[in-house]
């Protein structure tokens, strides 16, 4: 390898395992928040990608590369022997990575979250019931049934979570399998079309303009073959490709062309050297796949809160399981409290609706064209706090278009919107008609054929981007350019290169009073000035003396300040004495004049920025969100980019401009004082993470310009170390380490790679850097309308587990059975909790700052305070409130219900007397006892209502909320449906134990109910009149 | 999450809080000097919470008391709500017995004891003594046995008037006899549940009774006076075959069921349920014997795994 950081150490970087200490420190350091624990293996893998790269197939001869590969390069393989090779090496195509097995993933929904409590509660039940039928002769089979409900309902909603899951990435494998490859191959001397997958290695193959490399090849032969390796390094420059072998560096050398780059121009024949992951561009993918990424903001606050409700569970469980031990219950007995408590305090449906809640906004995100791949990264960009931008394809359109035109000694302004919504410019002028004329004709570039219906500027062209943005920019401004060219046919010309830099191409004139053939050249500005004797200016030909050249020079450094590619443009019409028509125009060794030239004008074009990006920058300032660029490109054209579409924005100046403007050196300048700051590669390459963090924290508006992929890494892991949540936007496969590293990699739909896709949580579909603001506030609402979602759910805990305490403490017969229990938190709550989901958000979202991960939580002690202690306590004493009633209506008195549990619940006992004197038997008050637990849920459905309601706004009055959620107006009825189809259904006394009730049974918890809504909406206008006072900083989740 | 004033010109600079282990972040819980708080507060904001709670709770409380306070008022203390179908308590009632085991065994219903040892026996015998108390002693019940008529099938009592249910002179199964527990022959004393309103519908036609009544009660009821038919009939019988065979010869004092004259019960003061004394008269001992007894009007329908019109218990006396 050579030791030149050229242009190529994009991919050069990503490849050396040993970068210096910046990656290692930027690890170690993050170790404690970030493990890594395959650190070694990365290394490792690493080292494998360095000793691939130690091939030799650009040097050997290209007859011992035929040798080793067995192929003929006349016929191609024959299809035994492809045959052959593909069953030995497999398909062409990149490994996925890694996935984890089904199985292993339909295991973690079975057994991760609140399942493992409820499966020990399902054994508890086993346990108890196996126990009970060895010792009683008939024993209840109340366990045994409860065991087998518990169980089911872990075992449905593990595969509900597993179906959901399994759903959203089969989107995504879709999505890879939309577009299939296909490559001209030569196998038995005839040329065969095969998908890219069939090739193997020592296939000839064959590649045109426009086709995708389909492996590793090394050219054979070539006809002004340039490759787009933007896909590797980022940079769209086209490169030339020929069969000369000029560099040691594989990665360098002109011979090989590389797996998933594209062909922009020419042709090629080439010999397949390397396939699937063994290709360079695997390997990238590779050290992508290598690194691990940490868990997602919604995964850590999820398992925050099932920490903190199994904490309550289990504390709670094992509390009442000594206090029913010292209270002389047979352990037994103990067991079965434990269970219900169990029960009661879990959530069962919660984490279902969390899961349905994620799909639902991820739906509503693809209509939006940001697919989510991973459900959990929905929320990931509401809570993100800074995003790394990559320039080209993102912030910009992604094409070349003239930018601005100088002529006439002035600058005009060309139209750079996407719609031709711009200013226009004047067309008349000679100036502009001579600089068009040469635009046109000294141009390569042509539209592909078929494209009549599409908008000129976005019409595919073969050829270079500054042609084709030169030659989009005369479209539009001359119209039909090909008959133009036919009109003036072009008589000789010499194509770019290197050495000279410039194009010149002549031409007949098509001006029938004008036998002079016309002579067009471009070329960088400065090389054609020196070849120019004269200067066209209104539309007369001026010598160029100083002035003129001093007028060129600012209007050169100006465009260039702009961070525009600029061309110079030049005419000379060939005096028709030399050079009469039919001249014999020699283009290797030029008999015509190249200097002496008459001068017309510049050009400058840029990738312009796309319409809605501007807007979302501002957008994403207004919500407190960093946007920093990380592109390959240059820091000037960054740095203009950034400027025209607000990252760094107006008025604020870099270290630079300070000095600048005050006209000392950079060192002298205080670097606090520049908010904004554009920093090189090669500086990043020199910083430590300390100064990379001072960088991170100290300017607002940061540029990361020629930037490899492993300092985007190192970007995204400083910005991380700051306790940033990082979303990274990149299409390169050199973006995708950074995205895999990123807390939400976003990929571009349309132009990015499969490999940066693979990498990606989320996918753009319209590669649209303003669909991320959308995803930001849909991840937002989500995040809120989870907290309701959970406040609501959690909410109904409390009456459930107190039934259990008073049951215990007080020898009442019990208020609330487990399986009631499950139909409230399987049933009635599903849907208004889902409805939640729904819930328009209470203010601008986007107008707050982001939430800080380690302060704000998805549940915190507010949110518990609220959900237990408050509503949670007038919802339990709702419940209460009906069972007494209904208890002493039918002759049990609240008094002489105290203590009356055991003979209550001993079946021997077939005479239990009330306050009446009646005396009951044993299924009767059973009857009863049921009859109250139905009771108990229809009133928790009744206080729900006014849950759910409360639930909507945080701060707001419902007044000003409204009630326009329709799916949640439908949860309302929904519930209180499924209560009387619960308790009024003929044979779910057999089933659930649920009994009718009198109508009138159903009204006592309305007054509870409507408490809850009055307390609610007092606390919340006390909230909105005090800001900040106490009652928010203890009630406010 | 609080719309907060930026404090900060760049989020970022909010990093992550120091990493603290465990055990040692859990000291800092409980007491923190620094902040001077104790479990993750401040005395001042612990007395800030628990006034809010001890308010919201206190109002809470009060709310829920007055709410049943104003719920009694619209409830009679004699007469239930719901009376008959429309109580959970329905129309068919169960049979209980006495004596009963107590705790710890409340959930057995197993008369185990043995004839010889009176230390033994006793138990059960002082619970029949107490239960039988109030019969004994009329004064025991409320309003003293004031409202006691004098009932017979042709004098039924009239409202708010209940009836005597005199124990005293059913020998053998009287306290002086120790209910011929010592003779391992027990009674067992069974009376019917009370309802509120209900009215047995009597086996008045004893050409109609049904097949699954015992011979001997069917033929008891077809010599009785037919002004006595009125009556709510019981029968106790061995559960299993083997049951049948162990348990003996029965006898039913005073009389061969409940008469009609004690029904409806309308919760007078006073009011006492009749009692059957069952008298096994030679149960094998040794064995464990299931009874089951039933009672018989029209309108009580039998379930044995519900225990509907009927009781079981087991007797074994070595």
């Amino acid at each position: 390898m050579g030791d030149k950081h050229g242009r190529s150490d994009s991919y050069r970087v990503a490849t050396i395992p040993s970068l210096p200490d910046d990656n290692k420190t930027a690890d170690g350091k993050a170790k404690s928040r970030r493990k890594n624990p395959k650190k070694k293996g990365k290394d490792d893998n690493l080292d494998d990608l360095k000793q691939e790269l130690d091939i030799d197939h650009h040097k050997v001869p290209i007859e011992e590369l035929y040798r080793r590969f067995q192929t003929n390069p006349e016929t191609g393989h024959t299809h035994a022997r492809a045959k052959e090779f593909l069953e030995r090496d497999g398909p062409n195509a990149l490994t996925p990575p890694k996935q984890t097995p089904e199985w292993v993933k339909f295991c973690k929904n079975l057994f991760g979250g609140f399942a493992l409590l409820l499966w020990i509660g399902a054994i508890l039940c086993f346990i108890a019931y196996s126990i009970q039928a060895s010792t009683v002769e008939e024993p209840a089979d109340d366990n045994l049934y409860l065991g087998v409900v518990l169980a089911a309902v872990v075992i449905i909603t593990g595969c509900f979570s597993y179906y959901q899951e399994s759903k959203s990435s089969k989107i995504m494998e879709s999505f890879k399998n939309m577009v299939p490859q296909f490559a001209v191959v030569l196998r038995e001397g005839q040329k065969l079309t095969l998908r890219a997958e069939d090739i193997v290695l020592g296939d000839i193959v064959e590649v045109k303009f426009g086709d995708r490399i389909p492996a590793d090849i090394r050219v054979v032969e070539a006809r002004g073959f340039k490759v787009d390796n933007s896909s590797l390094t980022g940079e769209s420059e086209p490169q030339s490709r020929s069969h000369e072998f000029t560099n040691e560096n594989p990665l360098e050398t002109k011979n090989l062309a590389f797996f998933s780059t594209n062909a922009v121009e020419g042709t090629a024949v080439g010999i397949v050297i390397s396939c699937g992951d063994n290709t360079v561009m695997g390997r990238i993918a590779g050290l992508a796949s290598g690194l691990d990424t940490g868990e997602t903001p919604i995964a850590k606050e999820i398992h925050h809160f099932i920490h903190l409700i199994t904490g309550v569970a289990v504390f709670l469980g094992v509390t009442f399981f000594v206090i029913a031990f010292i209270l002389g219950y047979h352990w037994l007995d103990a067991v079965i409290f434990l269970i219900g408590i169990i029960v009661a305090n879990v959530p069962e449906g919660l984490l279902a609706t969390v899961t349905v809640c994620l799909t639902l906004t991820a739906k509503r995100m693809a209509s939006k064209n940001c697919l989510v791949k991973n459900l959990e990264a929905v929320e990931t960009l509401g809570s993100t706090s800074t995003i790394c931008s990559d320039k080209t394809g993102t912030l910009t359109q992604n094409r070349m278009t003239v930018a601005h035109m100088w002529f006439d000694n002035q600058i005009i302004e060309a139209d750079t919107t996407e719609d031709q919504s711009g200013v226009q410019y004047d067309r008349t002028s000679p100036g502009f008609k001579a600089l068009a004329r040469i635009a046109t004709l000294c141009n390569r570039a042509e539209f592909k054929p078929n494209q009549e219906g599409v908008p000129i500027l976005k019409r595919e062209v073969n050829g270079d981007a500054s042609e084709a943005a030169l030659l989009k920019c005369m479209e539009l401004a001359l119209g039909d350019i090909l008959s133009i060219r036919k009109r003036n046919k072009k008589v000789c010309e010499i194509p770019f290169n290197s050495t000279n830099k410039f194009q010149v191409s002549i031409h007949e004139n098509e001006d029938a009073n004008d036998p002079r053939m016309i002579l067009v050249m471009k070329g960088a500005p400065e090389r054609i000035l020196d070849r120019c004797a004269s200067i066209f200016i209104n539309g007369k030909e001026k010598v160029l003396d100083e002035e003129m050249k001093e007028a060129f020079n600012n209007a050169y450094l100006e465009l260039g300040g702009l961070g525009e590619r600029v061309l110079g443009f030049c005419d000379f019409m060939l005096p028709t004495d030399k050079f009469p028509i039919g001249f014999k125009f020699d283009a290797d060794d030029p008999n015509f004049p190249t200097s002496g030239l008459r001068f017309v004008g510049l050009m400058s074009m840029i990738d312009p920025p796309r319409a809605a990006v501007p807007d979302a920058v501002a957008k994403c300032r207004s919500a407190g969100i960093k946007v920093i660029m990380v592109t390959g490109d240059h820091p000037i054209t960054a740095k203009a980019i950034a400027k025209s579409v607000g990252i760094i924005s107006e008025g604020n100046e870099t270290v630079e401009d300070i000095a600048q403007r005050l006209n000392i050196p950079v060192s002298e300048v205080n670097p606090r004082e520049a908010k904004a700051a554009v920093v090189h590669g090669s500086e990043l390459r020199e910083l430590s993470s300390d100064h990379l963090d001072e960088i991170l924290r100290h300017h607002t508006e940061i540029v990361f310009a020629r930037t490899s992929p492993q300092q985007k890494l190192i970007i995204v892991e400083g910005c991380q170390r700051m306790g940033a949540i990082v979303a990274v936007t990149g299409d390169g496969v050199n973006d995708s380490p950074a995205l895999k590293k990123a807390d939400i990699g976003v990929a571009m739909g349309i132009a990015g790679s499969d490999v940066s896709k693979q990498a990606a949580d989320m996918i753009l579909l319209d590669d649209n850097f303003a669909s991320i603001v959308t995803g930001v506030e849909e991840g937002r609402l989500i995040f809120d309308n989870l907290k309701k979602s959970i406040a609501y759910t959690l909410t109904s805990n409390i009456p459930e587990i107190s039934p259990f305490l008073l049951f215990i403490l007080a020898d009442v017969p019990l208020p609330l059975g487990t399986v009631t229990i499950l139909c409230i938190d399987l049933g009635t709550d599903m849907v208004p909790a889902i409805s939640l989901a729904y819930e328009e958000a209470e203010s601008d979202i986007m107008k707050r700052q982001p939430r800080n991960p380690f302060s704000d939580k998805l549940v915190n002690e507010r949110l518990i305070s609220m959900a237990y202690g408050q509503i949670g306590m007038i919802q339990a004493a709702a419940g209460f409130f009906v069972y007494f009633v209904i208890m002493a209506e039918n002759g049990f008195l609240p008094g002489d219900l105290l203590g009356i549990r055991k003979q209550w619940d001993s079946k021997a006992v077939n005479d239990l007397t009330d306050s009446y004197g009646q005396e009951w038997t044993y299924r009767d008050r059973k009857t009863l006892e049921y009859t109250c637990h139905t009771a108990f849920f229809v009133s928790i459905v009744i206080v729900q209502w006014a849950d759910l309601i409360i639930c909507k706004t945080r701060r707001n009055s419902i007044v000003h909320q409204g009630m326009r959620n329709w799916v949640l107006n439908f949860g309302l009825v929904f519930e209180t449906a499924l209560a009387a189809f619960l308790s009024y259904t003929p044979g779910m006394d057999k089933g659930l134990r649920m009994y009718p009730l009198k109508f009138v049974w159903w009204l006592p918890a309305i007054p509870f109910s409507i408490t809850i809504f009055v307390y609610d909406e007092c606390r919340r206008f006390y909230l909105r009149r005090n800001p900040g006072g106490w009652l928010e900083q203890e009630t406010y989740y | 999450m609080p719309e907060k004033t930026v404090v900060h010109d760049d989020p970022m600079l909010i990093g992550p809080p120091p990493v603290i282990g465990g055990w040692q972040s859990f000291k800092e819980f409980v007491y923190n000097g620094d902040k001077g708080t104790i479990f993750g507060r401040t005395g001042l904001s612990w007395a800030k919470i628990g006034v809010f709670y001890l308010i919201f709770y206190g109002i809470l409380a009060a709310m829920f008391a007055a709410m049943l306070l104003v719920f009694f008022q619209t409830l009679d203390p004699r007469i239930p709500r719901w009376k008959l179908e429309e109580s959970l308590i329905g129309t068919n009632p169960g049979l209980g017995y006495r004596p009963m085991p107590q705790e710890p065994n409340l959930d057995s219903s197993l008369i185990w004891y043995k004839g010889t040892k009176p230390e033994n026996y006793e138990p059960w015998t002082k619970q029949l003594d107490k239960f039988l108390d109030v019969y004994r002693r009329p004064g025991l019940t409320p309003g003293r046995g004031q409202n006691i008529h004098n009932c017979d099938f042709d004098n039924p009592p009239p409202t708010g008037k209940v009836c005597e249910v005199d124990v005293k002179n059913w020998y053998p199964c009287n306290t002086e006899n120790n209910y011929d527990f010592h003779k391992g022959s027990p009674c067992i004393f069974l009376k019917l549940n009370k309802i509120y309103d209900w009215v047995p519908d009597y086996f008045n036609d004893t050409s109609s009774l049904p097949d699954k009544m015992p011979n001997k009660l069917k033929e008891h009821i077809k010599n009785v006076p037919q002004k006595e038919l009125n009556t709510v009939w019981v029968s106790c019988e061995g559960e299993n075959p083997a049951d049948i065979e162990n348990i003996g010869a029965v006898e039913y004092i005073p009389k061969w069921g409940f008469p009609g004259y004690f029904y409806p019960y309308e919760n007078s003061e006073g009011y006492l349920s009749p009692l059957v004394a069952v008298h096994f008269v030679a149960p094998r001992t040794g064995v464990l014997i299931n009874i089951e007894c039933k009672a018989w009007a029209k309108n009580i329908k039998h379930d044995r795994a519900d225990r509907l019109g009927s009781v079981h218990f087991e007797l074994m006396i070595d």
